[in-house]
């Protein structure tokens, strides 16, 4: 059996018994035995994948709209939704300035968090740059500055005011968490981009809070 | 996810929840949907290389599922209920952006898609693991009918049996694709390990 005859049955080869000639070329052949190694390493870590990314908080709020509108939730009293009912495909246009906005923000804000001085900032991707290796961790409640926004609100929309209460907590929780992962490796450039979105979404909080509390 | 998280320190398990859930408690939805979010979004987000359909998809699933959960006995995991419900409505979608799942038996490759045999010849090898990022890159690039296949296979674990009824394809069909998907992944993970090493810093 040679390295052409070989390959052809790969995907036979892979999935049980060998015959004892595949087995012999297997043997004998470094770049067939190396192939199949580096196949089998592949399908291995393919599991690293599993269970990776964490999606948008807005998710959860989207589905909670749909379950209270179509009755499943079953509630003695509506409570006001956090988030705009986007039924199926959330409309981005509006939140071009929005994320805009809240990068430049998330940069400011994990800028002055950082304790680590400028000059020590080595050269490297810019979003790397952003986040210095030593965050402070953001605490799970609201801070002053959501406590300014929820006042506001409470004036104009008091009943509105607890729900974005809860949602900024669980935004800051999850702040909290992307934080921490990018804080475990400074250098997955991944977890730096959910700290990046994490503030994202918060300042997206604060636009729709803000747009409830104006006149 | 505070919520989910408070439930759970009290507790609450799944089962609970689901009963809960099927008279209609807010807080075990989200209990539910805290405990499945990370595996299902990651799951669409693999099978779309699109964070935007992502969500939607995994919107989708989340609804199907608790728009069905009072039908749930419990004579399946739940979390293999929700899952093969999750495959379905990305399935399902791949299908209405009329993306060819099937037939695969005739799927026609063009010569930059397939990847490339290697006879006789011996280039640099990767070593004993994989970098998440590196893989998951890799993973998003492979054309669509590959990328389906390997994320079914070697990410969620569904065999060759369970792929092929879910997809519509022959079960040799599906370790052809799947053998061809890992092939184009070495191919890429090569190349990108080599561009890293070629970088001055």
């Amino acid at each position: 059996m040679n390295c052409a005859e070989f390959q052809e049955v790969l995907p036979e080869v892979f999935e049980g018994d060998r015959t004892a000639e595949q087995e012999s070329h297997l043997q004998s052949c470094s770049v067939c035995s190396s192939l199949v190694a580096e196949l089998d390493l592949i399908a291995n870590e393919a599991r690293q994948l599993q269970e990776v990314a964490e999606p948008n908080p807005r998710v959860w709020a989207s589905i909670e709209i749909a379950l209270r509108q179509e009755g499943i939730i079953h509630e003695p009293q509506m409570r006001p939704t956090l988030l705009p009912a986007v039924p199926r495909r959330w409309s981005m246009n509006w939140l071009a300035p929005v994320a805009a906005a809240a990068v430049i923000a998330a940069g400011v804000v994990v800028y002055q968090r950082g304790s680590a001085p400028p000059s020590s900032t080595p050269a490297g991707p810019a979003v790397a740059q952003v986040v210095p290796n030593k965050l402070p961790i953001t605490p799970l409640s609201v801070n002053d500055e959501d406590r300014q926004l929820l006042d506001a609100l409470a004036s104009r929309s008091p009943a509105a005011q607890k729900q974005y209460a809860s949602n900024l907590q669980n935004v800051n929780a999850y702040i909290r968490d992307a934080e921490e992962s990018a804080q475990a490796d400074p250098n997955d450039e991944e977890a730096q981009q959910i700290v990046m979105d994490a503030y994202e979404q918060r300042a997206a909080v604060y636009e729709m809070a803000l747009d409830r509390s104006m006149p | 996810m505070t919520d989910a998280r408070q439930l759970q320190g009290d507790k609450l398990s799944e089962a609970q929840a689901i009963e809960r859930a099927k008279l209609g408690d807010a807080e075990a939805f989200q209990f539910l949907y805290g405990l499945h979010r990370r595996r299902v979004y990651s799951l669409c987000l693999r099978m779309t290389a699109n964070t935007a359909e992502a969500e939607d998809l995994t919107q989708e699933a989340f609804l199907q599922l608790f728009r069905k959960i009072a039908t749930f006995r419990g004579e399946s995991a739940f979390s293999t209920w929700l899952h093969r419900m999750a495959v379905n409505v990305v399935l399902m979608q791949l299908r209405k952006k009329s993306l060819p799942v099937v037939p695969l038996d005739e799927t026609q490759e063009n010569e930059e898609e397939a990847p490339k045999k290697e006879l006789g010849a011996q280039d640099p090898m990767l070593s004993g693991s994989i970098d998440r990022l590196r893989l998951q890159r890799a993973v998003d690039a492979l054309p669509p009918g590959y990328r389906r296949i390997f994320v079914l296979h070697d990410v969620e674990g569904y065999e060759h049996n369970e792929i092929a009824a879910m997809v519509g394809c022959s079960i040799g069909n599906s370790k052809s694709q799947l053998h061809k998907a890992r092939m184009k992944l070495r191919e890429s993970l090569k190349t990108s390990r080599a561009e890293k090493a070629a970088k001055p810093y």
